[in-house]
């Protein structure tokens, strides 16, 4: 019995890890060794680093292209690289580093270099090999391992070693079907933990997912304490310590020539009257006038810089502008905390993970009234009042003093917080589609029209971001009189009104005419590929969409054919089409709601069903007869 | 006498040392410029963009001295213009020195606020592009002026380029070129204003002055990056006058003596055995054939400082080249084999356009490999490309060719064959369960560029994008497409045989391709071809037509008409558009589609094809019409109805 347990466990294993005759490229090797050192107070931390890959073939020689990222807390040492060719059991070196550095969209000065170098000789039977230390200089960042990459790995190996004075703490993701190995052994003063997984799958990215840290199976190790002369010294224990640190390092903000932000303060809010409003048109005039630039050099990339020198600059990243509202609320009476969150990237609580990986960005929450209020100052257009969309769900710490600290979960917006309400007023003449219609856009909704609009329309016409965008109609939609109001981070709705003009929609054929009013599909290409779709799907925010359509009938036509009601109904996503007729008048109603931020794996089947009943339904024609 | 000569030794020292860069400036007191209310509307405006180039000879030595400055007003009227403006990348590229740099901003209320010097970063060795100076615009709010003013003393070259236009509206563009008594040519591409002889603190010097220069901007079927406005220049040292004649044959002397062999080199001559394998009978064709898939499954192209990436030994031992390295590797290999080759030297026509009239080493960009006895290409340091024809994005440039005496010629670089990318397509359609179901068999096969994309992405692409991919080849657009075969042949990269088709066999189905409609049916049968671009106008057309390459599709579809039902509308499938040559008469480009009943079956055929790559400007409307014919076709539907 006991063996055949065994066997159903091996299973799954030998059943896929064996076979690599789809892949191109795998690592046959993957190991990481950490080294922790301490003299006095001291640490000395080192990661040696062994890799081995082999290209099954000679189709995507560029894996030869390494790259050894570092920056001002690490050091890369002792780099030994070679190709071995099995064929003629030749090694040929690595001859040739050089070091790099990139620019980034998103971060306009960082301190990250990197060492690349490309393996020689590298074809169908090449195996490479790449060994190198790395110095951690802060032991705050041990990092995170991960058992798994983008191509398969057949040995993967994190250990770490040290002295029994330290301790460590570790935690494991996405693990429980790689068949994780764990041993502990300790040689006079020294404890080493190996964690080991053999035959792990290659992990890639989807569009629509989650980040690849809610697939990949890793881990996270830390330093939590050492012993010095007989009394022990947190680093980072649990997130007591995290915040204790996180606090020293804000108390090295400079805080000169403040009394120059608080006058900012003062002339914008001094004739506001309640502490809400005050710190609606604070939040809203940091939207307005800082500019998100970026600087990540050494512990500044923790330090938020000071409050003055960011309004005098008008520039900042996300803690500046977190700094600055804290800043700026606080001196007008508004209880306010400087808050250390990450984003929806981050998989973690502040629990699990007492280290900086845990967060990746910096907002400023506030505290009205008994209401909390989450401010992030680098979404310009987000209205006062919702958190940024890519903090829902997450843990937000807020640091209230040196030793006090209070974590809040962001919660999820409703679905009514981010609502698309459309008007429509549709006639035919000759054959053509004619349309007056009216959007009005909220919460995010709003922030990601606007959003769009600035950065994705490039040099595009109006017409053609509207026609690309919205996709009303058919491609043949032509824009007119396109009006758009309140383009602002305000909580007033975002209007957008246009005409268009649809050739080639109405179909003719014979003396009827087939008329869709559906001219937003809005999901209709979200479908999921259930056999190709390996993650859950992730979605940005709820909302709901509402359209009330209203045709009128051409004169000598009357309705003979209109289609009945359809709908679809799960508490997470659904929709309604009604449709009625009044005097020469057809009018559909139409609602769509999505009411959850992920659907998971278990819920694809039920997901495509909403989405065939709704694509079903969009194809549903009125039919128009000519009077006799 | 005395009180002469010192006269001149002053001229002689004036022309040397007082470069005008010292004493051109920013006004001492900024005021905002005025724009127009239809110019606040946009992200940003530039007021001024003014560069200056100066050369001058070293008094001592008489070695060329080169400087820049940059001088620029910009208007930023939101968020989004603040962020194209208020990051500043100063290349360091080929500078000596930075010799002063200064910004500075005024806000709509007057407020100026002055770059602090400290806060610019060294950013060195970034990727292929060499050092950076960066800094971030202080101060700056929505309906700012940004102004940035710098010099640069350059490692003094012969020759430079600058483009003029931007990604917005400029008000006032200028181009200073003070070269006094030293010898130089310059030349500005596609703007009608002309340079005017000017002298700049008594030095001679040329002006290009333009006034509201318009805003490059994205259009499909253009190459707008390389049709800025944009100035080259070359300036010789004292005394001398180089023709472009000279300039080319350096070149060629250059390029040839290092790429072409005398002698075959011995390790390249042991790679031949390893390339022909013992194979008898081989045509020069499949030896290139050969020779260019060994490369490419055996070398790596390398972009790095390593300068031994060019050394022919050390290539031919670590397997790795630069882009110019790895030509003398097929130099060696063709020469051993007897094939007869010519160099190209060219650019790539989306980032610039190759000009023989002119010689600056920065168009210099890109090498390929011409077989003169097959009139076929082969692409040295492009891993998705096989011999064949050029790659679309050098398609229609000039190229430098140099043959292996060298002996040189300027030359198009046209297509060889007509029909080199072609997509030939059969689909045979069938209704399910009273029309509750389509079911469509696809067959489809690629040639030329198409099958050299489809190779490249199903073998080199991610996961994700090979996923999209396929969704694209089984037909892209029919919603709620269920995919219930699908089988690939000839995706192998390497192929031995030339063009030879990548083929796509696919079954789908699909319900929203059928609409219910009362007593009758209406399909959508224009969704069969996938989802069809749509070129839209509103504002005049700027940049000349160029299509990624020529190509042709065929189609035929065959739809069975169900027991029991007519059909009706069949009209819609007659589409037929044109563009036809002003000489000739003859068809150029066109999309025709037509039925007929044959049967119980409809049978229409779609033929559509580009045979030039480019198309007169004056003439879009008339290629708009085409391309748009099948966009039209795409929203064409049938009714059947029960008898």
């Amino acid at each position: 019995m006991k063996n055949l347990l065994l066997l159903v466990m091996m299973l799954p294993f030998l059943g896929y890890t064996q076979d690599y005759s789809n892949e191109d490229y795998i690592y046959l090797k993957r190991h990481e060794h950490i080294k922790i050192g301490i003299t006095k107070q001291n640490f000395e931390i080192t990661k040696q680093v062994e890799e081995q890959a082999e290209y099954l073939t000679s189709k995507k020689l560029y894996f030869a292209n390494e790259a050894m990222h570092f920056d001002s807390f690490t050091t890369i040492e002792d780099i030994e690289a070679y190709t071995y060719i099995p064929e003629r059991d030749s090694q040929i070196e690595v001859d040739y580093i050089e070091t790099k550095r990139q620019f980034d969209n998103g971060i306009f000065y960082s301190d990250q270099e990197s060492k690349i170098f490309t393996f020689p000789a590298v074809t169908k039977g090449a195996i490479t090999n790449l060994n190198y230390k790395e110095i951690i200089k802060d032991p705050h960042f041990l990092g995170l391992y991960r058992f798994g990459t983008f191509v398969p790995t057949k040995s993967s190996q994190l250990s770490i070693e040290f002295p029994k004075n330290v301790s460590i703490g570790y935690i494991d993701f996405n693990t429980n079907n790689i068949g994780l190995d764990f041993k502990q052994d300790t040689k006079k003063d020294i404890t080493t933990y190996t964690w080991t997984a053999n035959n792990i799958k290659g992990y890639q990215g989807e569009d629509d997912g989650e980040s690849m840290l809610y697939h990949v199976p890793h881990i996270i190790v830390y330093i939590k304490s050492y012993e010095y002369q007989g009394k022990k010294v947190n680093v980072l224990n649990d997130v007591n310590d995290l915040y204790k640190w996180y606090a020293s390092l804000v108390d090295q903000i400079e805080t000169d020539e403040l009394e120059k932000v608080y006058k900012i303060a003062d002339d914008i809010t001094k004739t506001i009257p309640t502490k809400k409003q005050k710190a609606e048109v604070i939040f809203n005039w940091v939207q307005d006038n800082i500019n998100y630039v970026a600087f990540e050099d050494g512990l500044g990339g923790f330090i938020p810089r000071s409050a003055a020198s960011v309004c005098e600059k008008r520039y900042g990243d996300c803690k500046d502008m977190a700094n600055l509202l804290y800043e700026m609320l606080n001196h007008v009476g508004i209880e306010a905390y400087r808050t250390w969150i990450g984003t929806r990237d981050r998989p973690y609580t502040y629990s699990q993970v007492p280290t900086p990986m845990v967060d990746n960005h910096m907002i400023t929450t506030a505290i009205i009234d008994g209401e909390t209020i989450f401010l992030d100052g680098t979404d310009s257009y987000v209205p006062f009042g919702m958190p940024s969309a890519f903090t829902q769900t997450k843990e937000a710490l807020l640091g209230i003093d040196d030793n006090t600290f209070k974590l809040i979960t962001v919660p999820v917006q409703p679905s009514n917080k981010s609502v698309t309400d459309v008007r429509t007023f549709i006639s035919i003449e000759d054959d053509i589609f004619k349309v007056s219609e009216k959007r009005l856009l909220t919460g995010y909704e709003k922030v990601d029209f606007i959003t769009d609009y600035l950065y994705k329309k490039d040099t595009k016409t109006e017409e053609e971001f509207l026609n690309t965008t919205l996709a009303l109609g058919n491609n043949k939609t032509s824009y007119n009189n396109i009006k758009k109001e309140n383009f602002d981070n305000k909580n007033t709705a975002l209007e957008l009104s246009y005409d268009l003009s649809i050739d080639s929609y109405v179909k003719k054929v014979g003396s009827k005419l087939f008329i869709n009013l559906d001219i937003d599909r809005v999901l209709s290409k979200s479908k999921i590929d259930i056999e190709e779709k390996k993650y859950d799907k992730k979605i940005d925010h709820t909302y709901t969409k509402n359209f009330i359509t209203t045709l009128t009938i051409p004169d000598g036509y009357s309705a003979s054919f209109i289609p009945e009601t359809l709908s679809f109904d799960n508490p997470n996503y659904g929709y309604t089409i009604t449709y009625s007729q009044k005097d020469n008048t057809i009018i559909q109603n139409k609602s769509i709601y999505v009411n959850t931020l992920r659907i998971e794996k278990q819920d694809f089947e039920s997901w495509n069903e909403f989405i065939k009943s709704l694509t079903k339904a969009y194809k549903k024609s009125i039919i128009l007869e000519q009077n006799l | 006498m005395i009180k002469k000569t010192l006269f001149v030794l002053l001229l002689v020292s004036t022309n040397c040392f007082a470069q005008y860069y010292k004493t051109y400036d920013w006004s001492a007191k900024p005021k905002m410029h005025s724009i127009s209310s239809e110019e606040e509307k946009e992200h940003s405006i530039g007021i001024l963009k003014k560069y200056i180039v100066e050369y001058t000879s070293d008094e001592l030595t008489s070695d060329l001295k080169q400087y820049e400055t940059t001088h620029t007003i910009t208007r930023v009227n939101d968020e989004k213009g603040i962020g194209q403006h208020n990051r500043v990348y100063i290349p360091m590229y080929g500078v000596k020195s930075l010799i002063d740099v200064k910004a500075r901003t005024i806000n709509s209320k007057g407020k100026v606020t002055l770059l602090n010097k400290d806060n610019i970063k060294e950013v060195n060795n970034v990727e292929e592009y060499g050092d950076f100076k960066i800094f971030a615009i202080e101060g700056v709010e929505k309906n700012s002026e940004i102004e940035v003013l710098y010099t640069v003393e350059k490692e003094a070259d012969l020759f430079g380029s600058e483009t003029l236009q931007g990604e917005y509206k400029i008000k006032s563009v200028q181009f200073l070129y003070i070269t006094g008594d030293l010898n130089s040519e310059i030349k500005a591409y596609r703007t009608k204003s002309e340079f005017e002889t000017v002298l700049t603190d008594g030095k001679a010097s040329r002006l290009l002055d333009i006034k509201d220069m318009p805003a490059m901007i994205e259009e499909e079927y253009a190459t707008p990056n390389a049709n800025k406005v944009s100035v080259v220049y070359q300036c010789f040292p004292k005394g001398q006058k180089i023709t472009q004649d000279m300039f080319w044959t350096n070149v060629v002397n250059n390029i040839g003596s290092k790429i072409i062999p005398e002698e075959v080199n011995s390790k390249a001559k042991a790679d031949l055995d390893l390339i022909i394998n013992g194979k008898k009978d081989l045509s020069n064709y499949e030896k290139i054939v050969l020779v260019d898939n060994f490369i490419k499954t055996n070398f790596t192209v390398v972009k790095n400082n390593n300068d031994e990436l060019s050394d022919l030994n050390y290539i031919l031992t670590n397997r790795s080249a630069s882009d110019f390295g790895i030509l003398k590797v097929y130099a060696n290999y063709f020469k051993g084999l007897n094939i007869p080759y010519e160099l190209v030297v060219t650019s790539n026509r989306f980032t610039y356009k190759f000009d023989p009239d002119f010689f600056i080493p920065n168009m210099l960009r890109d090498f390929l490999i011409y077989l003169p006895e097959e009139e076929k290409y082969v692409s040295p340091d492009r891993i998705e490309y096989r011999v064949g024809e050029a790659p679309f994005n050098i398609l229609g440039s000039y190229g430098l060719f140099i043959k292996e005496d060298y002996g040189y010629y300027f030359s198009k670089i046209v297509q060889s064959d007509p029909d080199y990318s072609h997509i030939k397509r059969i689909v045979d359609i069938s209704f399910n369960n009273d029309f509750e179901s389509a079911t469509l068999k696809q067959h489809t096969e690629h040639t030329g560029h198409w099958a050299v994309t489809s190779r490249a992405i199903l073998n080199l692409s991610t996961d994700q994008g090979i996923k999209e991919y396929k969704d694209y080849l089984t037909g892209s657009g029919i919603e709620d497409k269920v995919i219930d075969s699908y089988e690939i042949e000839n995706e192998e990269m390497n192929q031995m045989e030339y063009n030879i088709p990548f083929i796509v066999n696919s079954t789908i189905s699909s319900e929203s391709i059928i609409e219910d409609a009362g007593d009758s049916y209406l399909f959508q049968i224009g969704q069969v071809i996938g989802t069809q671009s749509e070129l839209y106008q509103e504002t005049e057309r700027i940049n000349p037509i160029e299509m990624t390459y020529p190509n042709q599709y065929d189609y035929t579809i065959t739809v069975d008409i169900p027991d029991g039902y007519t059909v009706e509308g069949l009209n819609s499938l007659n589409i037929n558009k044109s563009y036809e040559s002003k000489s000739t008469g003859e068809k150029i480009c066109k999309f025709e589609s037509s039925y007929k009943l044959e049967d119980n079956k409809i049978i229409i055929t779609i033929q559509e094809f580009y045979k030039s790559n480019e198309y007169a400007l004056n003439r879009y409307e008339e290629f708009r019409t085409v391309i748009n014919a099948a966009s039209d076709f795409n929203k064409a539907a049938i009714l059947f109805k029960a008898k």
